[in-house]
């Protein structure tokens, strides 16, 4: 999958959990400082990836996942 | 011990000594009597003396010389190397030796009196209906049957029949203060019995109580406090301004900083400080310490209060009805609301305020919080929470009851058959949703909460894991110190396991977990009668707890057998399984609390540090105060325990494969 592509749908995932205009998040926003997830939605947001996806992250590592840009690559890993 | 009249140059000292009495007759003393430590004494009523002549030592060990001083002593029996001075009033009393009692003006058994035994309080429902006898040998099983099982009448009669010999046992017109005790600066204490080695200092009023203790850990009842109606254990601390109507306070329990309760019980190990509880029924390790916190007719076990919680209710019509349910290791966060009836699973966080009635006790480790007015329940979070790691952890090691035989049988076990059958039970509920569920909806909703459907998957797949590591953690503790023979031996114990079998339900029983079938055994032994005391009653809940993982063991097997073979026999291979999954799960929980763990060091954590400073400053200022995750005590500890998880799965799998 090109990676536009994921970074779209990545931005819509996000956009459907954080309830947030999906123009407003810019590639490098972080979760937390510029997102204002919280811990339960960067549960939720790994859980939209997955299903977005259909793939099975790592947890471990996805929580871990601080930015917009990162989650791109982090799911391109595994679409590949 | 024999007792004679005094002498004419006894009673002329005495009289020397500016004492009075009505009928020195009616005075009796020991062989060895001295009177000359008997000065400006009234006597009146049956009054008999021991021997007053050594000294004792008081606070910050200053030495009196036992004797009675500038008091009124009625009716009374007082023992030998006995301090009392300055007693306006001390009535219907044996009082034991080496105490003191100085700076009281009463200490009267006014009547007839059970010392507080027997005296009904209101636990969960306020307007009653749910009543407790206070009783000095109160656990928290015997409470929680006796509140919670109000459905079985047979057990309730039965439970009064010995909660009613205990109170007639205690019934006297006599007074019991006993040896080595302490009272002093004290306004009034009326019909209170105090056991041996009891500390009372600066008090106010203490009437209809009974203050147990033992020599391995004083009861301390210190300023300020007022307490009508109660019965105070061993080891408990009351103190500092603490207000108490109709009240238990359990073995080692602290109260204090002007915390006031009413119609409320605390076992063991609880701490309430500056809050209020109306109704309560606190399990053991309940702890409410900050102001505006009020803990209204519910139950609670190892439960942590926020600042600010509160569960009170004001749309009640019929009466002030509450009664909450909070489970194991509840914590309610700051300012947090919940409109009772609702309940709380084990090991669950509150946070927000909650304007519905919910049921949450399906779902153990659980996070509640509140989204634009609606409960969202997000399931199996808490699991992989430092907090809960940390409290499980030090609860054991926070057990200050010193007797042998401790009154609230606890069990501390994290991967319990309750709580392992509470996961299975959650996996299967979440399993359900997300396959019926269409992909449409945002939430599902299950009694009174939303769960987002996103994590449906998720959070079945967390509680998988959790059931994996309870299985293996029983399996690993038949396994230590293995060799082949021994699992040949768990291997024909497995196999022999009929998996047809019911796995039967477990329970949570103030603390203690049993089946359901050791509880029935108890029942049916008290509604026959053949437990006839409530003692008899307490050496059964110890029973149970001692032999807890055999018991467990059993329901463990049957769970290993389900899951992993229900078809075919318990080989080599099916443990190396099991084994493995257990080692992964648990890596992973490790894992997850570590990574909870980093985020108490990450930049967030940071801010408010450094006060004056740059970043440099911030970081340095947060190194010192708070340290580095790196050296952090929780996580070397969890660090080595991976390792220790690694080093066990390699022996084990050695000697399976």
């Amino acid at each position: 999958m090109e990676t536009t592509e994921v970074r779209k749908r990545v931005k819509d995932s996000i956009a459907k959990v954080l309830k947030i205009d999906q123009e407003s998040i810019s590639n490098d926003a972080n979760f937390i400082f510029d997102l204002g997830a919280d811990s339960l939605q960067s549960v939720l947001l790994v859980a939209a990836f997955e299903e977005e996806f259909d793939i099975e992250l790592d947890e471990n590592k996805a929580l871990n996942v601080q930015t917009v840009s990162d989650a791109v690559d982090f799911i391109q890993e595994y679409l590949n | 011990m024999e007792y004679r009249n005094l002498t004419e140059k006894e009673i002329n000292i005495l009289l020397k000594n500016r004492c009075q009495c009505d009928n020195w007759n009616n005075i009796k003393v020991k062989e060895k009597f001295e009177p000359t430590n008997i000065i400006c004494v009234n006597f009146s009523g049956n009054v008999k003396i021991g021997i007053l002549s050594d000294t004792i030592s008081a606070h910050n060990n200053i030495k009196k010389t036992s004797g009675i001083y500038n008091s009124t002593i009625i009716n009374c029996q007082i023992n030998d190397n006995i301090y009392i001075s300055n007693v306006a009033t001390l009535s219907n009393y044996t009082i034991g030796e080496n105490t003191i009692i100085e700076n009281v003006n009463n200490i009267i058994v006014s009547e007839l009196n059970s010392f507080g035994v027997g005296k009904n309080i209101e636990i969960l429902n306020e307007g009653g209906g749910r009543e407790i006898p206070l009783l000095p040998n109160l656990s928290s099983q015997l409470a929680y049957v006796l509140v919670n099982y109000r459905n079985d009448e047979d057990l309730q009669n039965s439970l009064k029949k010995i909660c009613d010999i205990e109170r007639k046992i205690h019934l006297s017109d006599i007074g019991m203060i006993g040896n080595n005790v302490r009272i002093s600066n004290v306004k009034e204490i009326i019909n209170v019995n105090i056991a041996d080695g009891a500390i009372i200092c600066n008090a106010t009023s203490l009437k209809n109580g009974s203050i147990i203790c033992n020599e391995d850990s004083h009861t301390y009842i210190g300023a300020n406090v007022v307490a009508d109606n109660f019965i105070i254990l061993s080891g408990a601390t009351v103190d500092t301004s603490v207000n108490l109507e109709n009240c238990f306070v359990g073995e080692s329990t602290k109260l204090g900083k002007q915390f006031s309760a009413e119609n409320s019980a605390f076992f063991a190990n609880c701490e309430g400080y500056h809050g209020e509880a109306c109704s309560i029924f606190a399990g053991p390790y309940t702890v409410t310490h900050h102001k505006s916190t009020l803990l209204i007719a519910s139950y609670f076990s190892f439960y942590n209060a926020g600042s600010g919680t509160n569960q009170s209710n004001h749309m009640y019509k019929l009466g002030p009805v509450h009664q909450g349910v909070l489970e194991r290791g509840a914590k309610t966060g700051s300012m947090s609301y919940m409109l009772l009836p609702s309940r709380v699973g084990p090991f669950s966080v509150v946070i927000g305020k909650h304007f519905n009635n919910f049921d949450a006790s399906d779902f153990p480790f659980s996070y509640i919080t509140e989204e634009n007015g609606k409960s969202v329940l997000t399931p199996a979070m808490n699991l992989f929470t430092v907090g809960t790691k940390r409290d499980t952890e030090k609860w054991a090691k926070r057990d200050k009851r010193k007797s042998k035989i401790k009154l609230d049988k606890i069990n501390f076990d994290f991967y319990s058959p309750y709580i392992v059958g509470k996961m299975e039970n959650a996996f299967n509920i979440l399993d359900n949703f997300y396959n019926e569920t269409s992909k449409e909806k945002e939430y599902v909703k299950y009694k009174g909460l939303h769960i987002a459907r996103l994590l449906l998957k998720t959070c079945k797949k967390y509680y998988d894991l959790g059931i994996k590591v309870g299985i293996g953690e029983h399996l690993i503790r038949k396994l230590d110190n293995a060799d082949e023979n021994s699992i040949i031996e768990i291997k024909r114990e497995l196999n022999n396991k009929n998996i047809s079998k019911f796995r039967e339900k477990w329970l949570d029983l103030g603390g203690l977990y049993l089946s359901e079938s050791d509880w029935k055994g108890v029942r049916k032994a008290l509604i026959n009668e053949d437990i006839k005391s409530i003692s008899q009653l307490n050496d059964e809940f110890e029973k149970i707890n001692i032999s807890y993982y055999s018991y467990a063991w059993d329901w463990f097997s049957l769970l290993l057998k389900e899951k992993y073979t229900p078809d075919s026999e318990i080989s080599n291979e099916v443990l190396v399984t099991v084994l493995k999954e257990w080692s992964v799960s648990k890596l992973k929980l490790l894992n997850m609390i570590l990574n909870d763990a980093e985020k108490e060091f990450d930049i967030n954590s940071k801010i408010s540090y450094g006060i004056d400073g740059d970043e440099e400053t911030r970081d340095l200022d947060f190194k010192y105060v708070r340290g580095s995750y790196q050296e952090n005590n929780f996580t070397i500890q969890l660090k080595e325990e991976i390792e220790k998880t690694n080093l066990v799965t390699d022996k084990l799998l050695k000697l399976l494969i």
